[in-house]
C-alpha cells in the first residue's frame, strides 16, 4: 500500500516546488493542451524535451517518476494492442480475422501510448511538488468566478480537501487492518481469483465500518467548532504570484509555440527541415 | 519457547526523503514463562518491535529465533510462527468483520487449518475464556455489541487459535477502570493455561508494575533497558531521563521517602506498598 504514487507529494524546495499551486494548474492545464496538440513526432519530440526540462527542475528523482508510469503499464499496453489492432491503415503488413497491423496503426499506437505516458509523467509532477492542500486552495482560488453563478466553491473545496486528507488516513487503516488478521492467520497473496476476492472481505467490511465512524466524528467536530458560520474565511497561507511563475509560464508558453510551429512545419519557413520530411508527415 | 532477538535494526521507507530509523540495533531475550512489558515514548519503535515477533514485518538487519524458528530466513512458515505468536492490536474491535461472532471468532482457527467443527469448539472455548457466552452472543452481529463486548469477542478472535505466545498492544487503551482490570486479569487466567509466555506493549506503568516480571525500555528505536518492574522504578534513573512516569504506587512511595518515611518495599502495586507501609508503622 505505500508504493502507491500517483497523487502523492514528494517532499522537496526546488523552483517547481516553490511555485503558486494556481500558476502550476494553469500550466498543467496549458501542458495537456500542448499534449493534444501535438501531431507529429518531432512536436512530441518538444512536448517529451518540455517534459524532461520540468523534471529536472523539480528534482524528482527520475525512478520516483518512472514509478508513477508503472501503475498505468497495464492501461498502456491494453491502449497501445487495441490501436494496433484496429487502426484502418493502407500499408498493410500482417492481418487475421478483423485484426490489422498497419505501418499506419504502428506510429498510431506508438504516438498513443507516448500520449499518455506524457500526460502521466506532466500531471504526476503537479502532485509530487504540491501538497494536496495547495492543489484544492488554489482550485478553490481558480473556481473564484463560479461563486457569481452560486457554485458553492467553498464546501466543493473542502470536500476535496477532506477527501485528499483521507486517502493516507485509510491506507494505513488498510494497513493496520490487513496485519490485524495476516496475525490471524488469512492471507491475500495465494489461492485462485475467487478466493482472493473473498480474502478481502476481512478488509473490506472493517475498512467501511471505520470509514463512517471517521465521517462522522469529522461531521460532529466540524459543527462544533461552527465550521463555514463565518462566509469569507481567511488564510493561513496567502498565495502569490511570483518571478518563478511568471518563467515557468513563459517556458510552457514558449513549448505551445514551438509544439504548434512544429506541426505545421513552421509554416513552411523553415526549408532545411524537409529533408526529414517524413518526421513531419508521420 | 524462547523468543531471541539479536541486533535488530529496522528503517522506514529506506533511501527516501520519508527515511525513519525505527529500530536500531536491539537484542534481549523472552523466556518461556516470561510476562515482559515494552514501555517507551510514542515513537520509541514499540509497535515495529512487536510486529516483528510475528513476521508482520520482515526483518530487515538482525535475526529473531523462535524457538527454532529463524524468522530472518525468507523461507519461514508464516502461517506457523502466527498461529504460535498471537497478536492483539490496539483498538481490535475495529478489525471484526464477519456477520456472526461465532464466525469472526473462529477466522483465526480457519485460517490454520483446523476443521469446521474443531473450529468452532474452540471459538466456544475462547468466547467462554474472556466471558462470553457462545449461546447468547454467538449468532449476533459483532457490529451489536457493546464496546467492551466487542473488544472481547476480538481477543477471542485471537486466541482461538491457542497461541503460545501472545502480544498485546496497548490492550487497555481506551477502556474503563474495570474493564481494564478485567482484560489484565483474561491475560493473567490465560497465561496459567495454554499461553506461555507475554508480551505487553503498553503507556501505562502500573500496569506494568503489577503484571509483569520483566521490562524492556526503548528510547528512540534503541533499548536502553531489559530489567525487572523493581529494578526499573526503585533502582534506576532510566524513567528520570526519558518520557516514562512511575506508577502511582511508586510515586506514592518516593513522595513518602522525600518526606523522611522511607518503605521498605519495591511498591509496584497496591498491596506491596500498603505492607510496606504497615511493615515500617509497626517497627
Amino acid at each position: 500500500m505505500k508504493d502507491v504514487t500517483l497523487g502523492q507529494y514528494y517532499p522537496g524546495e526546488s523552483f517547481t516546488h516553490k511555485m503558486d499551486a494556481r500558476a502550476k494548474l494553469v500550466l498543467v492545464i496549458a501542458f495537456i493542451v500542448m499534449v493534444f496538440l501535438a501531431k507529429n513526432f518531432l512536436s512530441y519530440i518538444a512536448v517529451m524535451l518540455c517534459v524532461i526540462g520540468a523534471v529536472l527542475v523539480s528534482r524528482i528523482p527520475v525512478s520516483k517518476m518512472l514509478k508513477s508510469i508503472k501503475a498505468i503499464i497495464m492501461i498502456l499496453i491494453f491502449t497501445g494492442l487495441l490501436n494496433l489492432m484496429f487502426y484502418n491503415g493502407e500499408t498493410v503488413y500482417w492481418s487475421w480475422w478483423r485484426f490489422n497491423v498497419s505501418l499506419e496503426g504502428i506510429i498510431f499506437s506508438v504516438k498513443m501510448v507516448l500520449r499518455l505516458v506524457l500526460l502521466v509523467m506532466g500531471t504526476t509532477l503537479l502532485t509530487f511538488t504540491t501538497t494536496p492542500t495547495g492543489i484544492t486552495d488554489g482550485m478553490e482560488s481558480l473556481m473564484t468566478p463560479l461563486k457569481y453563478i452560486k457554485v458553492p466553491v467553498h464546501d466543493i473545496a473542502v470536500i476535496m480537501s477532506i477527501a485528499l486528507r483521507f486517502i493516507p488516513i485509510l491506507s494505513e487503516e488498510v494497513d493496520k487492518i490487513m496485519m490485524a488478521q495476516k496475525a490471524r492467520g488469512a492471507s491475500f497473496d495465494t489461492g485462485g481469483l475467487v478466493s482472493r476476492a473473498k480474502a478481502l472481505l476481512p478488509i473490506l467490511i472493517p475498512l467501511f465500518v471505520s470509514a463512517f465512524r471517521r465521517a462522522d466524528e469529522l461531521a460532529m467536530a466540524l459543527d462544533a467548532r461552527c465550521y463555514n458560520a463565518t462566509p469569507n474565511r481567511t488564510r493561513y497561507q496567502v498565495m502569490k504570484f511570483g518571478w518563478r511563475d511568471l518563467l515557468g509560464a513563459l517556458g510552457t508558453a514558449a513549448f505551445v509555440v514551438l509544439v504548434v510551429a512544429l506541426n505545421n512545419n513552421f509554416w513552411g519557413a523553415y526549408r532545411a527541415v524537409e529533408s526529414v520530411w517524413w518526421l513531419f508527415a508521420v | 519457547m524462547q523468543i531471541k532477538i539479536e541486533n535488530l535494526s529496522y528503517v522506514y521507507s529506506p533511501r527516501t526523503p520519508f527515511e525513519k530509523t525505527a529500530l536500531k540495533d536491539i537484542s534481549f531475550t523472552v523466556n518461556e514463562g516470561d510476562t515482559m512489558g515494552i514501555v517507551g515514548a510514542t515513537g520509541s519503535g514499540k509497535s515495529t518491535l512487536s510486529r516483528h515477533l510475528n513476521a508482520l514485518i520482515r526483518i530487515q538487519s538482525g535475526r529473531i529465533m523462535l524457538g527454532d524458528a529463524d524468522l530472518s530466513q525468507r523461507k519461514v512458515d508464516l502461517k506457523a510462527v502466527r498461529k504460535k505468536v498471537g497478536m492483539l492490536f490496539q483498538f481490535p474491535e475495529y478489525q471484526l468483520f464477519a456477520d456472526t461472532v461465532r464466525k469472526d471468532v473462529a477466522f483465526g482457527p480457519m485460517n490454520f487449518g483446523i476443521n469446521d467443527a474443531e473450529a468452532s469448539a474452540a471459538a466456544a472455548e475462547a468466547l467462554s475464556l474472556v466471558g462470553l457466552d457462545i449461546a447468547e452472543v454467538g449468532d449476533k452481529s459483532p457490529f451489536e455489541l457493546s464496546g467492551g463486548q466487542m473488544r472481547r469477542v476480538a481477543i477471542a478472535g485471537v486466541i482461538a487459535s491457542k497461541p503460545e505466545v501472545l502480544v498485546l498492544d496497548e490492550p487497555t487503551a481506551g477502556l474503563d477502570p474495570a474493564g481494564k482490570r478485567e482484560i489484565l486479569e483474561l491475560v493473567k487466567k490465560l497465561k496459567s493455561s495454554f499461553v506461555k509466555t507475554v508480551i505487553i506493549v503498553s503507556h501505562n506503568m502500573d500496569e506494568i508494575a503489577e503484571y509483569c516480571n520483566r521490562v524492556a525500555v526503548l528510547d528512540e528505536g534503541r533499548l536502553i533497558a531489559d530489567t525487572t518492574p523493581d529494578g526499573l522504578f526503585n533502582h534506576s534513573d532510566v524513567v528520570d531521563n526519558t518520557e516514562l512516569d512511575y506508577p502511582h504506587t511508586v510515586k506514592i512511595k518516593r513522595k513518602l521517602a522525600k518526606r523522611g518515611f522511607v518503605v521498605d518495599s519495591p511498591a509496584l502495586n497496591v498491596e506491596q506498598l500498603t505492607e510496606g507501609i504497615l511493615g515500617r508503622l509497626a517497627e
